[in-house]
């Protein structure tokens, strides 16, 4: 046991003891059974109530609409996690940090291509993850080039070091706003990365996992989105981040494929990889590849739980709580449009 | 008052409700709070019941509620606390109700809207304001600087400074930004426009309020100059990004000056109708905060009662529901007349039947309280429920608990502080309520306030038998020993001694109540009384688990189990009493047995008791026949572990064995049809497989437990001895140290003196002997209690009664 986990639970105890419990608060599957058997939303407000959610639609006048659920959900969820933020010593408060960074990543990448398509700012801040809101994001409209938005706003930013890569003369159109997006991605998977093995101990071992997961399947998913496109292949190749278990070699056939069943074969290589791939499929019942990575993703995080002494926990349980949040209001979005044959698609996390 | 040695008896009830009548009936009995609802849907889920759509209803009205209740603390308009509380409204009323609520939600909506904007455009006016001033003086800095000598005529230099920014094609924003998001702004100003434009800022020294959250905000005042259309752009764009508010800006002084006037006159008569509204607005939320409190009682109360509804069965042939519920049998009555009044109350031609039925389903228990027997009932449930109908420790506990308080705490001078706060606290307990409502500490405490009467009389009375007020002893008889000819003498100049009983100093005969005042002079008084009270605790310690034991004796009477008599009863008492209850036989017999002449002759009884089970013969003896005695209680108490041990598994497995020889074969076969067909009662799953080894095993760990358990609670009780010490010592302590000091100073510097030492006195004794000492003596006896003393009868596996009641749901919620 090295001295970090000595003094653990004197920085960190009563926060993981938090999300020990928060973690508890996860709807489980008798829960979802119930929600899916909902009529109208306002049914699925009387659920809630008796869950961990308790009271917090009470406040809202009906009828209910998803777009009220979802901004309540997601404000529940930014409440605990800036109590928890801020209750953060060195490093959790870093670590803490890396979780909100792809979400400001987010948020840039939906205001700059909001503007693009002559959208008003005001009209696009309640759409961004307010996780990832920072000062100086309402002002991205006034960049023209990568170049001006890494010296007018990025630059003061904790985004800046990832950007370097992205900095040129070219304009922003949706081809390149693409490719920043995963630049920025990529260096910020790896640096996160690089961050959690450089803690070392448990969280190494819990978030190494996870993020290396998070890579792979960022590989693979702008490998099968690029086809058809204009994006040549030593580009692609460019943006795979380079902290999974593709690289390199997996990254390298990655490069070379030119369809669907070439990013299968390439899988086929890596035992947890072929079976997602074996699951998924497009005709109706199967499940599709996004849906089976997020039950891989939510697989891996409740492991995270099987340990102490880590900050994977935090990772995990933000990232569990997004999960839910999707799968809400999926579920309300189905019953809203009358969709009930979708409605079991929603990702199970506890049993 | 029966039922506090045990439980109430309950029933369970079938009440069948004619469904115009429900609502009613329902009313009625939470008003009564005597019927606890057993769920007949417990599959349905909670969207998917019948009466879902009030409950809803009342869920929205009480948003509504709640709405105006922030409204009203915004407002910082008092809730004047009524105390009456209205009986549930009919179903019908409730639309009215929601008529109300509905218009006050709306009005008040509307008057938050109208004043939100007026607010806006103040603020909007008030920002303009500032903006102005303080660009003038941004101006006029400028021409300080760059034109001292045009000074002397203002027109000139005004005209100066206009037609120098005119030629260089300067142009200016002005603007109000938040003050904590200044430095980014400029920052960004900065970089965004590469160090061509140039900024002045002022702060506003007012805060101002924010229109839509009411909160003060701290602002700043802007100006950038800059050249060109490119950056006119480029600047507005950041100003929007950072929600900095941007004004016009007359470059001219003379027009800003009119600007000013006019923005001033519009302030003003915004100022006007601000006031109204806002006076608008106060007066409707008065009107609405004097029904207020009445309001959310009667909100929820309907939902009570639509939940309560939603727990029955609905019969849709009958077209009535039906409920069950637990119900103590001596309330029958007034259930019945609160669901005959629910009846006519609606007006409903059936009357509603309540009928008891037979039930095996673990009855819930109910103990009925009053205020005085409250506390110590619900030091009983700490430990856990009682088993229906199982004797009820709690009437025992109202003595024996402040009772072994005090002998730990045993100190008077406290005890009397004690009881005098426990009664100021009783006498007053009706204007303390409210305040113990508030604060759970202070709330504890009150709840208790019964418990801590007790305990502070009985203390009185433990300080006169150990004779120990605040550490120092009341000398009311006489002493009977003579020191020197003048033992009163010597214990009023605190003069020490060694006291020798054997010799001429002891008078002849004894103090006549508790301890003799002039041990406390003496060098030898701790031998003494520790002596004393670790053999009183002994006494105690095996009185009270005999007392445990023989209220076992109680259950099994109770509940007819002859087996558990003779099997566990009976060789427990043999156990106990030949073990300890021959230790305490020794103890009353050496007391009175050797006197001061023949003492150092008397045995020990440690070694005694140990050689008594080592079967040795004893060194000397205390009566004649005690060699035989000894052997006797040595074989009885070693023969009660097989007892105890093997023969109740023994003879349950013999009974087993007989029962299934009579049973004949098919037995199982009809048993099946008829539970098939009968699906309705809870499966009668009483007569589980008989296992053998299973009771064994749980009859071993019992016999283990006792057995163990009546050596290590026998030692455990010694903490009476341990902790009346330690009190003692440290009341001695405070004495001797710190009041002691002050008493020994003379003339009128010793009496300032002693004022300080008191009052510090006072404070050390308050917080260490009252609170830190009698918190521990506290938890000590609770232990006592609830290991010592339960586990030799209670069990303790029961679930509460938990009644449908108004009264505890409001209750509730105002927590």
């Amino acid at each position: 046991m090295s001295i970090s986990e000595l003094y653990y639970n004197v920085d960190n105890g009563y926060l993981e003891g938090l999300v020990r419990g928060f973690k508890g608060g996860i709807l489980r599957q008798t829960d979802y059974l119930n929600l899916i058997q909902c009529e109208t939303l306002e049914d699925l407000k009387l659920h809630l109530q008796s869950t961990d959610y308790g009271t917090f639609l009470a406040n809202e006048p009906s009828p209910l609409t998803v777009s009220v659920i979802d901004d309540k959900l997601k404000e529940k969820l930014v409440v605990e996690f800036q109590h928890v933020r801020n209750h953060a010593y060195e490093p959790l408060s870093t670590f803490l940090d890396f979780i909100t960074y792809s979400y400001m990543i987010d948020n840039i990448i939906l205001l700059i291509t909001g503007t693009l398509h002559q959208r008003a700012i005001s009209e696009l801040i309640p759409k961004c993850h307010p996780l990832g809101s920072f000062e100086q994001m309402e002002a991205v409209n006034i960049a023209a080039t990568p170049a001006e938005l890494y010296n007018a706003i990025l630059v003061d930013t904790p985004l800046a070091p990832f950007f370097q890569d992205c900095i040129s003369e070219q304009d922003l159109d949706e081809m390149n706003i693409e490719i920043i997006r995963n630049t920025l991605y990529k260096a910020y998977l790896e640096g996160f990365y690089k961050f959690c093995q450089e803690m070392g101990g448990a969280t190494a071992d819990v978030m190494c996992p996870i993020l290396a997961f998070e890579a792979d399947r960022r590989a693979i998913i702008i490998t099968i989105n690029s086809f058809g496109t204009e994006l040549t292949k030593d580009d692609r190749a460019k943006l795979y981040p380079r902290c999974g278990k593709l690289f390199p070699d997996g990254l390298a056939a990655l490069a070379r494929a030119d369809d669907y069943d070439q990013v299968r074969a390439v899988s086929d290589y890596y035992a947890e990889y072929r079976l997602l791939f074996e699951g998924a499929g497009n005709n109706p019942g199967d499940k599709t590849l996004e849906d089976r990575f997020f039950e891989h993703e939510v697989e891996l995080n409740v492991y995270a739980f099987m340990q102490q002494f880590h900050f994977g926990i935090f990772y995990a349980w933000v990232k569990l709580k997004e999960q839910e949040c999707r799968n809400i209001v999926w579920i309300a979005e189905c019953i809203a449009q009358g969709q009930r044959g979708k409605i079991d698609s929603y990702i199970q996390i506890l049993e | 008052m029966g039922s506090l040695f045990r439980s109430e008896e309950m029933t369970l009830a079938q009440l069948f409700l004619q469904s115009e009548a429900a609502y009613a009936c329902v009313s009625e009995l939470g008003e009564l709070g005597m019927v606890q609802f057993r769920d007949l849907n417990p599959d349905v889920n909670a969207f998917q019941r019948k009466f879902v759509n009030e409950v809803r209803r009342c869920d929205e009205m009480e948003r509504k509620l709640r709405f105006l209740e922030k409204e009203i603390k915004k407002a910082e308009i008092p809730i004047p606390d009524t105390e009456d509380n209205p009986p549930a409204p009919p179903p019908r009323e409730m639309i009215d109700l929601e008529a109300t609520f509905e218009k006050l939600e709306t009005e008040m909506k509307q008057v938050i809207i109208n004043q939100e904007t007026l607010k806006k455009n103040y603020l909007e006016l008030t920002e303009l304001k500032h903006v102005l001033v303080q660009t003038r003086q941004f101006f006029e800095e400028v021409q300080f600087q760059s034109y001292p000598l045009q000074l002397a005529s203002e027109i000139a230099a005004e005209e100066g400074h206009h037609i120098q920014a005119d030629s260089i094609g300067l142009s200016l924003t002005a603007g109000v930004v938040l003050k904590q998001r200044f430095a980014a702004f400029e920052r960004m100003l900065w970089r965004a426009c590469h160090g061509k434009v140039f900024l002045r800022h002022s702060e506003i020294d007012s805060p101002l309020e924010d229109p839509v959250t009411g909160y003060e905000v701290q602002k700043c005042v802007f100006v950038v100059f800059y050249q060109g259309e490119q950056l006119k752009s480029r600047v507005k764009r950041i100003c929007e990004g950072f929600h900095a508010n941007i004004y016009p800006c007359p470059e001219n002084q003379a027009e800003s000056q009119e600007m000013i006037l006019g923005v001033m006159t519009r302030l003003e008569d915004l100022q006007n109708v601000l006031g109204q509204t806002q006076e608008h607005r106060y007066r409707a939320l008065a009107l609405a905060a004097k029904n207020i409190k009445v309001w959310f009682i009667k909100v929820c109360k309907i939902k009570a009662i639509y939940h309560t509804l939603n727990l029955f069965d609905l019969d849709v042939t009958r077209n009535c529901l039906i409920a069950e519920c637990w119900c103590p049998v001596g309330d029958l009555n007034r259930i019945q007349q609160a669901l005959t009044i629910g009846t006519e109350r609606s007006e409903s031609t059936v009357p509603s039947i309540l009928h008891v039925v037979e039930s095996n389903l673990e009855h819930p228990t109910y103990n009925r309280t009053n205020k005085f027997t409250t506390a110590f009932q619900s030091i009983v449930n700490a430990y856990g429920v009682s088993d229906y109908r199982e004797v009820n420790p709690a009437p025992y506990t109202i003595i024996t608990f402040p009772f072994l308080f005090s002998v730990m705490f045993g100190d008077g001078g406290d005890g009397i502080i004690m009881a005098l706060f426990a009664i100021w606290m009783c006498v007053f307990e009706k204007k303390l309520a409210s305040s113990a409502k508030n604060n759970e500490m202070w709330g504890t405490v009150y709840a208790g306030r019964y418990m801590i009467l007790l305990m502070g009389l009985f203390s009185v009375y433990s300080g006169f038998i150990y004779n120990d007020f605040y550490s120092k002893s009341i000398n009311i008889f006489g002493s009977s020993f003579s020191t020197n000819g003048t033992t009163n003498e010597t214990i009023r100049k605190n003069l020490f001694v060694t006291l020798d009983p054997n010799t001429t100093q002891y008078l002849g005969s004894p103090y006549p109540l508790g301890i003799d005042p002039i041990w406390r002079q003496s060098t030898n008084e701790l031998t003494y009384t520790n002596s004393f009270k670790m053999k009183l605790s002994v006494i105690f310690g095996v009185i009270h688990m005999l007392f445990g034991v023989s209220l076992s004796l109680l259950n099994h009477t109770y509940f007819k189990k002859r087996l558990n008599i003779l099997c566990d009863f009976v060789p427990q008492v043999l156990f106990l009493v030949g073990m300890f209850g021959y230790l305490v036989f020794m103890i009353f017999y050496k007391w009175l047995a050797f006197g001061p002449h023949n003492s150092d002759v008397a045995p020990s009884l440690l070694i005694t008791l140990i050689n008594m089970f080592l079967l040795k013969p004893p060194p000397q003896l205390l009566y004649d026949a005690q060699r035989a005695v000894q052997y006797v209680l040595v074989i009885i108490v070693v023969l009660c572990v097989p007892w105890m041990l093997a023969v109740k598994p023994i003879v349950l497995y013999i009974q087993n064995m007989k029962k299934q020889v009579r049973k004949p074969k098919y037995a199982n076969l009809v048993n099946e049809t008829e539970q098939e067909s009968e699906p309705v009662e809870p499966e009668p799953d009483q007569k589980e497989k008989f296992d053998f080894s299973d009771v064994f095993i749980r009859q071993a760990i019992h016999t283990i437990e006792f057995c163990l358990g009546c050596i290590s609670n026998t030692a455990s009780y010694l903490r009476l001895w341990a902790l009346s010490l330690a009190h003692a010592e440290l009341s001695l302590v405070l004495w001797e140290m710190v009041l002691r000091i002050g008493l020994s100073m003379e003339g009128y510097v010793g009496a300032i003196v002693l004022w300080g030492v008191f009052a510090f006195w006072v404070v050390l004794t308050i917080a260490i002997l009252l609170i830190m000492e009698g918190l521990s003596a506290f938890l000590h006896g609770l232990r006592l209690h609830w290991v010592e003393f339960n586990n030799k009868f209670y069990v303790g596996d029961g679930h509460i009664f938990a009644p449908f009641s108004f009264e505890v749901i409001l209750d509730d919620k105002e927590d």
